[in-house]
């Protein structure tokens, strides 16, 4: 299990999300379950913030606007941070988009749908990224 | 006459007169030396033939004589002397009967019985001595008859017998064959003169020697009248145009000559032939002139008839040449000369194909006769000429064509102008026969007079179309339209593109797009009218389901966007309420509060999925699929309540149905609804309720047929459209039939809704059957994902 092999990490969560209610409560959600988190508003922030530091984890929302989605920061992700590959979570706002249904599949990345409760956020966070 | 019979009697008594054997002898010689000049001498035989009997008796002694000569069956007597009894006749008759027996020798006959009284003479007759007078060629000519006073002759009177006999024999041979010269010069003479043609015969000297009577009554003259004049008389009949002062002469030095001569009125063929006798004298030159001025007449009217005709005339060898042509024969084959064509080959200079000229050759051979034998011949520039030709074969005695006779029409432009309305008539024919519209005539009474082929593909039967009326197979609710349009056409203007509902042949209505065109006779009256009729069913339902998924996919984009937008800030809401609600600092009272929160915000989040798996296609998998199954399983669950509420569901399922290819669950999910939505309408219901559910399978689909007798639904094509519910406010969120479509489209198939003619609806869904293509191609999809 992913969550055993944990170590305590002190590296913050990435949390790219253009919705600022969103990030809001998400925020909240973790920092009180004792995360500490980064937030980019946009995909390309998000590559930014991912290149020029360190991070425990990435939460990205799938649809976002700008040039850069989640599935691309998924795939950047993929290609530059080997050690995030496995601690990706994406937020969907819906699913029905095929190419979000194929990055899905194939990756096995975890993946919540809005609206979420904090019981089913915090149980997937701590699998994937463990408990801070 | 007399005066020789005078001599004749001088000289008999001077015979007499002498005596003894020597001078007798003597005698008798001098008097056959006479004989024989006199034989010579007389040009008149009766004359002679006389003489020669009154000789015989003198030398023979006898008391009478006669020369019975024959000419064919007649037999004439020359007697010597008179006879002297009126009754001479019964004793001639009696000695011609004797002498015409047939005889080779002398006979000395005994009167006895005495002959008759007529022959009784001065001196007593005891017998009659018969002499046959042969010719050299043995031809019996005649017999001496004498009558004697002795019952026997010396030899020497036998021989002086027999010499007379060779003397009568050769002189009447001699007269025999100067009178046939006579005869036969006469004669040739006749047969010039009746001959028709003129003929002249004239010497060195240019004198007419001859004329036959033809000429001469030209002239108006005797044949004697011209012998001895100059030929240059004869220049009435023809101008030759000769210097010569014979009109028929042109070069003396041919034996023969021949040429047409021709006066203002005449016209005459001239024969010349001449004849060089021994010396100049015996020269002459006979012309002959034939009148041929008829023929050359009948010969010009015959050529400019030939020639005039607008019809081909032609003479040919069966080998391929013409003997002669007309002047349209030219014409049509366009050739500019007769001598042109004269010289072409008929094979292969007029015979397009060589196939034909055989063919052509063969059906003559045949039959002798052509009649408007149909021909395709080759004008001289190559072009094609329709020909008609009515030919005649002529034959030899063996049966051989040695000539053929024609006349040849061009047909080329009835050939175009047919040709070109049979092709315009096949072209018509098959736009009537392949059009996909049914098109028929009408008659201004409407009857149907003529139906396209079209109509009976359709399924009409021509018994009940042809003399009936068209109006008959509109909806009864149309038919006033149709009748008025009608109408409309036959006072003369065209109806175009009314859509009217026509029963089609097989019973079901059908939605048809009709024009009507009216048709006018020659007065420009209407006298028919042409229906054009077009099946646009399926075009319209096409047109409608179209319309309706593109309503749909747009309505799935809008509320695809429309959940995602909802979702941000529901997120939000639920998030803070959980976060709220895990804080101990807020008071039990806001709790409560923040419950109906979380329970509405749980609400909201339903809606919205409901919304997004209408819009999401949400993956559907592909199996195996057993409808009639899934269709039980399903009334199974709704069983409970269509018992207790008395609503009666009638399975009509098709056995041995073939799988569909889909998702059952998903299908389950499809059928409840449809269930459901049923089951609420027939409680609406004042009847029993009934829920009428069939499959079957048509080609590569599965169709499931759902029908209620509810009270129908106002708007059926609307039914599939998200928040649109027939259910009272609260018992539905109206996107259960949404979710339907989104999932049957999912599969591949299609659901529709509609009202049913008898009242409540039906709804049909179709998916794919499970065909081993399909199936195939699911599973390439599923390894590709």
């Amino acid at each position: 299990m992913k969550a055993t092999v944990s170590t305590k990490t002190v590296a913050p969560i990435l949390l790219i999300e253009d919705e600022l209610s969103v990030i809001a409560f998400l925020r909240a959600a973790l920092q009180r379950k004792g995360y500490e988190v980064v937030h980019a508003t946009s995909g390309s922030e998000g590559l930014e913030r991912l290149s020029g530091g360190t991070f425990g984890g990435v939460i990205s929302d799938i649809r976002m606007p700008g040039a850069v989605n989640g599935a691309d920061v998924h795939a950047w992700i993929q290609a530059h941070r080997p050690e995030l590959r496995e601690r990706i979570i994406l937020i969907s706002g819906d699913t029905a988009n095929s190419e979000t249904q194929a990055l899905l599949a194939q990756s096995g990345t975890p993946c919540i749908e809005k609206p979420f409760r904090v019981q089913q956020l915090i149980s997937i966070v701590e699998k994937t990224f463990g408990k801070p | 006459m007399p005066e020789a019979k005078r001599k004749l009697r001088n000289r008999v008594s001077t015979v007499r007169s002498s005596s003894g054997t020597e001078s007798a002898a003597a005698q008798r010689a001098a008097d056959l030396m006479a004989l024989a000049v006199e034989a010579a001498q007389s040009r008149h035989l009766p004359d002679f033939l006389h003489r020669f009997a009154e000789r015989s008796v003198q030398m023979l002694r006898a008391a009478w004589g006669g020369v019975a000569v024959f000419r064919g069956r007649e037999t004439e007597l020359h007697v010597a002397g008179e006879i002297e009894s009126a009754d001479s006749a019964s004793g001639m008759n009696w000695l011609l009967e004797r002498a015409r027996e047939p005889r080779s020798g002398i006979e000395i006959a005994p009167l006895d019985p005495p002959p008759p009284a007529s022959l009784k003479g001065a001196t007593p007759m005891v017998s009659a001595v018969l002499v046959p007078i042969a010719a050299s060629d043995g031809e019996r000519l005649g017999t001496l008859c004498l009558l004697m006073d002795r019952k026997a002759i010396s030899t020497d009177e036998v021989h002086l017998l027999e010499a007379l006999a060779s003397h009568a024999a050769l002189s009447l041979e001699n007269f025999r064959r100067f009178s046939q010269l006579e005869r036969s010069k006469r004669q040739w003479v006749e047969d010039i003169d009746a001959i028709s043609d003129y003929i002249v015969v004239h010497d060195r000297a240019w004198k007419i020697v001859r004329t036959n009577r033809s000429l001469a009554s030209h002239l108006g003259v005797p044949p004697v009248a011209l012998v001895g004049e100059a030929m240059g008389t004869l220049r009435q009949i023809a101008e030759t145009g000769s210097a010569l002062p014979c009109p028929f002469c042109k070069d003396t030095e041919q034996a023969r000559e021949e040429y047409v001569a021709a006066s203002a009125e005449r016209i005459f063929l001239v024969s010349t032939s001449r004849t060089p006798g021994l010396s100049d004298d015996d020269t002459r030159t006979i012309h002959v002139l034939k009148d041929i001025t008829d023929r050359r007449e009948a010969e010009r009217r015959y050529r400019e008839l030939f020639d005039s005709i607008q019809e081909g005339l032609f003479f040919a060898t069966p080998d391929g040449r013409f003997l002669d042509v007309n002047d349209a024969m030219v014409r049509m084959l366009g050739y500019t000369s007769r001598e042109e064509l004269l010289r072409a080959d008929v094979s292969t200079h007029l015979y397009p194909a060589p196939e034909a000229r055989e063919r052509f050759l063969g059906a003559l051979a045949e039959r002798g006769v052509l009649r408007n034998y149909e021909e395709t011949l080759r004008r001289q520039d190559g072009t094609l000429l329709h020909t008609l030709q009515n030919i005649t074969a002529v034959r030899d005695a063996r049966g051989r064509i040695v000539q053929i006779r024609g006349l040849m029409l061009d047909v080329t432009e009835q050939k175009t102008f047919q040709s070109q309305l049979q092709r315009e008539r096949d072209f018509n024919q098959k736009i009537l026969n392949t059009t996909q519209s049914m098109i028929l005539v009408l008659d201004t009474a409407g009857l149907i007079s003529y139906a396209n082929r079209r109509c009976y593909e359709a399924g009409y039967q021509e018994e009940e179309l042809i003399g009936h009326r068209l109006v008959v197979w509109v909806d009864p609710s149309h038919q006033e339209d149709f009748e008025a349009a009608l109408e409309t056409t036959a006072n003369g203007q065209q109806v175009e593109n009314i859509e009217l509902r026509v029963r089609r042949s097989d019973g079901s209505m059908g939605h048809f797009s009709i024009s009507l065109s009216p048709m006018r006779d020659e007065q420009n009256a209407v006298n028919s009218i042409v229906v054009v009729m077009t099946d646009i069913t399926d075009a319209t339902l096409l047109q409608a389901k179209l319309a309706h998924s593109e309503r749909m996919a747009t309505i799935g984009r809008l509320v695809s966007g429309v959940a995602h937008e909802v979702n941000n800030p529901l997120a939000a809401i639920l998030g803070f309420t959980d976060l709220l609600l895990e804080n101990p600092e807020v008071p039990a009272s806001a709790r409560e509060d923040l419950g109906i929160i979380l329970q509405e915000t749980q609400r909201t989040k339903d809606i919205v999925q409901d919304l997004l798996s209408f819009a999401r296609q949400r993956p559907v998998q592909r199996e195996l699929v057993q409808v009639n199954q899934v269709l039980r399983q399903t009334i199974k669950l709704r069983s409970y309540d269509f018992a207790s509420h008395g609503v009666e569901v009638q399975e009509d399922f098709e056995d041995a149905l073939a799988p569909a290819l889909g998702d059952a669950q998903q299908l389950q999910q499809v059928f409840l609804n449809i269930l459901n939505n049923a089951y609420d309408a027939v409680q609406e219901a004042k009847q029993r309720g009934r829920i009428h559910i069939s499959t079957r399978r048509m080609e590569d689909i599965i169709e499931v047929a759902i029908s209620d007798n509810g009270p129908g639904i106002a708007q059926p094509e609307r039914v599939f459209d998200p928040f649109y519910t027939t259910k009272h406010p609260g018992k539905g969120t109206g996107l259960g039939l949404s979710i339907c479509y989104g999932i049957v489209r999912a599969h591949g198939g299609e659901i529709q809704c509609a009202n049913n003619d008898d009242g409540g609806s039906t709804f049909v869904v179709r998916v794919p059957v499970a065909t081993e293509a399909t199936v195939r191609s699911a599973a390439a999809k599923e390894a590709g994902r």
